[in-house]
């Protein structure tokens, strides 16, 4: 019943991500439902929520994927409502996805070669007009994809086909990437699906790591020890609103949350 | 190490798709050598086969650049052939219904500017949805092409074609009056006269050594064929460049992910509006070659079996590969001009009483649909990725100094990891 939904909190100091009264219809279906909250800088921040809560539209909608019917968007105070994906990203808004996408006929490393923004060597005249300059970008791109790659403990992987690596290792990859593009805040939707035990830790050692050198998170998972041990705040959606928000032991024991969650009073 | 200085470890190196693909051209290229020596192969006619092949490896080059890089579907090669063709002999044609008399090098810059437009007019509304409305629209954009040249007589001279093209170096110092001014050559390959090697004894005697003869033809020919390798040789060089380049990497990311590109910044639909642009400019050069060659265009050169052949070129060399696509387009013609000599061969087999002859008269275009269907299909079974993928990394040189272990094991193909 929406009137317990008592919305996330909307008074927090340098905000990286700032989603206002966000509205996102299928047809006759309403995905996304006056849906407000604020990422921290700094923080991870856990999106949770039941099957069909509008988790994922939520993100398409943040990353440009899809086109608000209303609400705005505001990454790094910028407004972004509506912008495409790499306009998005260059605010500093880099995402991944729920299944890894594999890159076909390319190497780790060539497939983490993709992330770094602005490159020199992706316009087509500079290759003619400034090879100097592309070769030079090239090699620290390489050697910073080589260092990022260390330190994920992956890089015995790089010269490995992309397409050869577990599903695990993909999101490994997926993630280092991810930062190759440097990013303010990385939204990863389900991180760990899919992940065996031994990664989905490595994965969260990662996430931490990241968090305590500066980048902000803001994370979907379905898996809740995951998401409860690594994410504060933690934001919970139903029926494409935002239900409550809070620390993860308050979210845990709130009763509108189980409910949301067993489908009580939906 | 080399190909010169040592051309065993160099071939010890490669793959065996390479290998077998190296000893084929070699094989081929003896072969046409010993037509050639015989006298069997014409040289003029040798020099045609030449700047044929060169032509369609410029198509495949640039259907590859849109198909093979970035996966965009586009079935109007022929009509972008076609405007390259006629954007030229419009220009320079002495028929010319609107602008005739110019000099070839305006035909060229006319021809890649009208080919560049009306890749751009395409490209807007398609490349921002997803790939299938590109195929579609291509396949209507290329009839619409040609309806236009076929109807619009004011324009094109409609079904008539255009007639008195020069030839692309009119007006040049020198190489204008090149083949004319070329004295007649006799060249004597064995010296005092024709050998004949081994008696035919199962009917397969030969001599060779007969004395060929180099008349104008052969040098107009000849400059064609510099022409047409210049062409390619640009064409090769700025593809294989941008390939190896983070430019390049992004369009391989969009074709095999374009969300993928889209999340990590980059604006996939410039990306394949030039990779779209670039390709279409490639292939308007095989038709401003063409037409220099041909000194006449008519609308039956945009028939869409062109676009077909391209398709299959790019498809059996590999797509995503230059050198796969080089290769596809000899073939193709290879295939394409080789099935006409079908018609002269006959088999008897003298059963004693009765003779049977097998006769191959009349076959030659039936052949050679057959042939190239079959090529397809056997392909499709056993090498889906074409006979040249890309094999290695394609990190802008210089940057990278350890080549990775195993290359002999393609990345594609490690995928199917069918035949290691």
């Amino acid at each position: 019943m929406r009137d317990r939904h008592e919305g996330a909190n909307m008074g927090k100091e340098n905000v990286v991500l700032r989603v206002e009264n966000l509205e996102k219809r299928f047809g006759g279906l309403v995905a996304t439902d006056d849906a407000s909250f604020e990422v921290e800088r700094g923080t991870i921040t856990g999106l949770i929520g039941p099957n069909g809560a509008g988790k994922s539209t939520i993100f398409n909608l943040i990353s440009g994927f899809y086109e608000p019917d209303g609400g705005r968007v505001e990454v790094n105070g910028i407004d972004v409502t509506g912008r495409k994906p790499y306009e998005v990203a260059d605010a500093g808004l880099i995402r991944t996805f729920q299944t890894p996408r594999k890159l076909e006929g390319m190497t780790v490393r060539e497939a983490m070669l993709v992330g770094p923004r602005e490159q020199p060597g992706e316009s087509f005249v500079k290759l003619f007009t400034d090879p100097e300059g592309v070769a030079s970008a090239e090699s620290a791109n390489l050697a910073e994809a080589q260092r990022i790659l260390e330190e994920f403990e992956i890089d015995h992987l790089a010269t490995q086909p992309a397409t050869d690596i577990s599903g695990g290792q993909m999101k490994l990859v997926e993630l280092a990437r991810a930062m190759l593009a440097d990013p303010e805040i990385l939204l990863l939707d389900e991180p760990v699906a899919g992940v065996n035990p031994t990664l989905r830790n490595d994965l969260a050692e990662q996430i931490r790591r990241l968090n305590e050198q500066g980048t902000t998170f803001c994370i979907i998972e379905h898996d809740m020890e995951f998401v409860m041990k690594l994410a504060d705040p933690v934001v919970v959606l139903n029926q494409g609103n935002v239900l409550m928000e809070g620390p993860p032991e308050a979210v845990q024991s709130d009763e509108r949350v189980i409910d949301a969650y067993l489908g009580g009073d939906a | 190490m080399s190909w010169l200085t040592d051309p065993a470890g160099e071939f010890a190196d490669l793959t065996r798709a390479e290998q077998g693909v190296t000893l084929f051209v070699v094989a081929f290229a003896i072969y046409l050598l010993f037509g050639l020596l015989r006298g069997t192969l014409d040289p003029t006619y040798f020099m045609f086969l030449l700047g044929l092949a060169s032509m369609y490896a410029l198509l495949s080059l640039g259907l590859n650049s849109q198909w093979g890089f970035t996966g965009l579907i586009n079935f109007s090669v022929a009509a972008f052939f076609g405007i390259g063709a006629y954007g030229t002999a419009l220009m320079t044609a002495s028929s010319s219904p609107i602008a005739g008399g110019f000099n070839p090098i305006v035909g060229l810059v006319v021809a890649l500017v009208v080919a560049a437009v009306i890749a751009v007019a395409i490209g807007i509304p398609t490349l921002r949805l997803r790939a299938d409305y590109l195929a579609i629209a291509s396949l209507g954009l290329a009839e619409v092409i040609r309806r236009i040249v076929l109807n619009e007589q004011g324009l094109t001279n409609g079904s008539a074609g255009v007639r008195g093209i020069p030839s692309f170096f009119e007006g040049w110092p020198v190489l204008a009056t090149f083949p004319q001014s070329m004295p007649e050559t006799t060249i004597d390959p064995v010296p005092g006269g024709s050998v004949t090697v081994a008696e035919p004894v199962f009917g397969i005697g030969f001599t060779v050594g007969q004395e060929i003869v180099l008349r104008t033809p052969f040098w107009r020919a000849l400059l064609n064929v510099s022409l047409v390798f210049v062409f390619l040789g640009v064409s090769y060089g700025v593809l294989r460049r941008v390939h190896r380049s983070p430019w390049g990497r992004v369009l391989r990311t969009i074709r095999a992910d374009e969300d993928l590109a889209r999340a990590l910044g980059k604006d996939t639909y410039s990306f394949k509006m030039q990779s779209f642009v670039l390709g279409s400019l490639v292939m308007a050069l095989a038709g401003v070659f063409y037409a220099h060659l041909n000194l006449y265009v008519s609308p039956g050169d945009l028939d869409p079996i062109t676009t077909f052949y391209v398709w299959v070129a790019v498809i059996l060399g590999g797509s995503g590969s230059n050198r796969g696509a080089l290769f596809g387009g000899f073939v193709v013609v290879a295939i394409r001009e080789g099935t006409r000599f079908l018609n002269q061969i006959s088999l008897s087999l003298d059963l004693g009483a009765t003779e049977v002859v097998f006769s191959f008269e009349g076959l030659g275009g039936p052949m050679r649909l057959l042939l190239i269907g079959l090529i397809i299909v056997v392909l499709m079974r056993f090498r889906p990725e074409g006979l040249l993928p890309p094999q290695r990394e394609l990190i802008w040189p210089g940057t990278v100094d350890e080549v990775p272990e195993g290359p002999d094991v393609g990345v594609r193909e490690a995928r199917g990891g069918s035949d290691e």
